[in-house]
């Protein structure tokens, strides 16, 4: 049952792992040196595409949990939960890949302005959502409580996306979406570059979503078997 | 039992994420500031006398070095401000402009070039280019800090798995 979980020929992880392998090439070579910054600004393709990953996974927390407080059902609660987890890695990342481009460019790892606080922001939310999966006793009370939490974090999204212009401090602005500064929008070289990065990590996200969905799934069913166990036991020594 | 195997996922993910930070501050700190008389950089301090005019600023380059630099009459300046209007002049004509240009690149985090020589600054530019050679460290460790978090990831989630296996097929053995 639980043998094809990890399934290294799932046709999305294929089809992530060799538009990742294109992303690499583009990224590596295919791409400008920016004039600016130099190497390091070849981060940003990996930095956009992994913060679009966490954003992403706030939003399917927040949907899968509103779905959950509707209609109840358990696979819901499941896919929040992978979503999180998947999450918080994302988040992790984007926040370990901001730093090391802001220390040449900035010459600091950390600076409080809006964009970072409202990241960190994020991945709080992300630990505080599976601390309390983690701490909080199973059950309908559990789930319900964490499905709050999960859409009062998806808050946090928006105000990410829009901090930079909203503030205007040290974050570069907007690059991409229905916002972006056309002054400061990348050019057509380095958006394609961007854009076959997001796609394949896109991918990579919904493998690994998918993959924690499915083993969150098994633990639901070893649950029950234990469950199913103990009765057998019980009814033999009755 | 899931509480105990969630709290062990929660802290592996936690000490993959310490792991990583740290191999960054490692390997970031190799990269090595060139010793020429061009250095470009961050403004991280400006100092100045009583009526306002610069005496000496200091500047963290890409490799986190700070240097302070003193100022002559004759200390060149071509800045600009956010709106991209240059402004040139030295530092014997507009000494309290330049401490406010200067403090202006400090809170922008904009980059700026200064050529020196003997700690005087000859001239102080906007970083006209900044190819950063030796920030490729920066760029290597990126990459395989992602790697490793997200290869990190799926053997945790394979290990979970097979865990999980010989439960269910324990259990199925019990109950069949």
């Amino acid at each position: 049952m639980t043998n094809k979980i990890l399934n290294l020929f799932d046709p999305i992880l294929i089809f992530s792992a060799a538009l990742m392998g294109v992303a690499l090439y583009m990224i590596f070579i295919w791409a400008p040196t920016e004039t600016n910054q130099g190497a390091v600004q070849r981060i940003l393709y990996f930095h956009v595409p992994i913060a679009w990953g966490a954003m992403l996974g706030i939003f399917v927390v927040s949907g899968s949990s509103i779905m959950y407080l509707w209609k109840k059902e358990e696979k819901w609660d499941r896919l929040a939960v992978a979503s999180a987890e998947v999450g918080v890695v994302f988040g992790g990342l984007m926040l370990l890949t901001g730093m090391i481009w802001a220390r040449p460019v900035w010459s600091v790892w950390w600076t409080g302005e809006a964009k970072l606080t409202t990241a960190l922001i994020l991945f709080f939310i992300y630990v505080a959502y599976l601390m309390f999966r983690a701490y909080f006793p199973p059950g309908a009370q559990r789930q319900r409580l964490a499905a709050i939490i999960g859409v009062i974090g998806a808050v946090d999204t928006p105000i990410i996306y829009f901090a930079a212009n909203l503030w205007a401090q040290a974050h570069p602005p907007i690059i991409t979406g229905p916002v972006a500064d056309s002054d400061s929008a990348l050019g057509s070289d380095l958006g394609t570059v961007l854009l076959v990065a997001t796609v394949a990590f896109s991918f990579l996200f919904v493998y690994l979503v998918q993959s924690r969905y499915k083993i969150r799934k098994s633990e639901d069913d070893l649950v029950e078997l234990k469950r199913a166990s103990s009765a057998s036991v019980m009814t033999g020594a009755g | 039992m899931t509480i105990t195997t969630n709290r062990a996922g929660a802290f592996r993910v936690a000490f993959a994420l310490i792991v990583a930070l740290s191999l960054s501050v490692v390997l970031a700190q190799t990269s090595s500031a060139q010793g020429n008389s061009v250095v470009s950089g961050i403004v991280v301090g400006v100092q100045t006398d009583e009526s306002g005019n610069l005496i000496q600023f200091a500047l963290s380059d890409s490799s986190g070095q700070v240097t302070t630099f003193k100022l002559s009459a004759a200390t060149k300046y071509g800045l600009e401000n956010q709106a991209g209007d240059r402004w040139v002049s030295t530092q014997g004509e507009d000494a309290s402009e330049a401490a406010r240009r200067l403090r202006d690149h400090r809170e922008r985090f904009a980059p700026i070039t200064v050529s020196f020589e003997n700690g005087i600054a000859s001239s102080v530019v906007e970083r006209e280019e900044g190819k950063l050679e030796t920030n490729l460290g920066y760029l290597f460790t990126v990459f395989a800090i992602t790697w490793a978090l997200f290869f990190t990831y799926v053997l945790y989630m394979g290990r979970k798995q097979r865990v999980l296996q010989y439960e269910i097929a324990k259990l199925k053995g019990i109950i069949g």
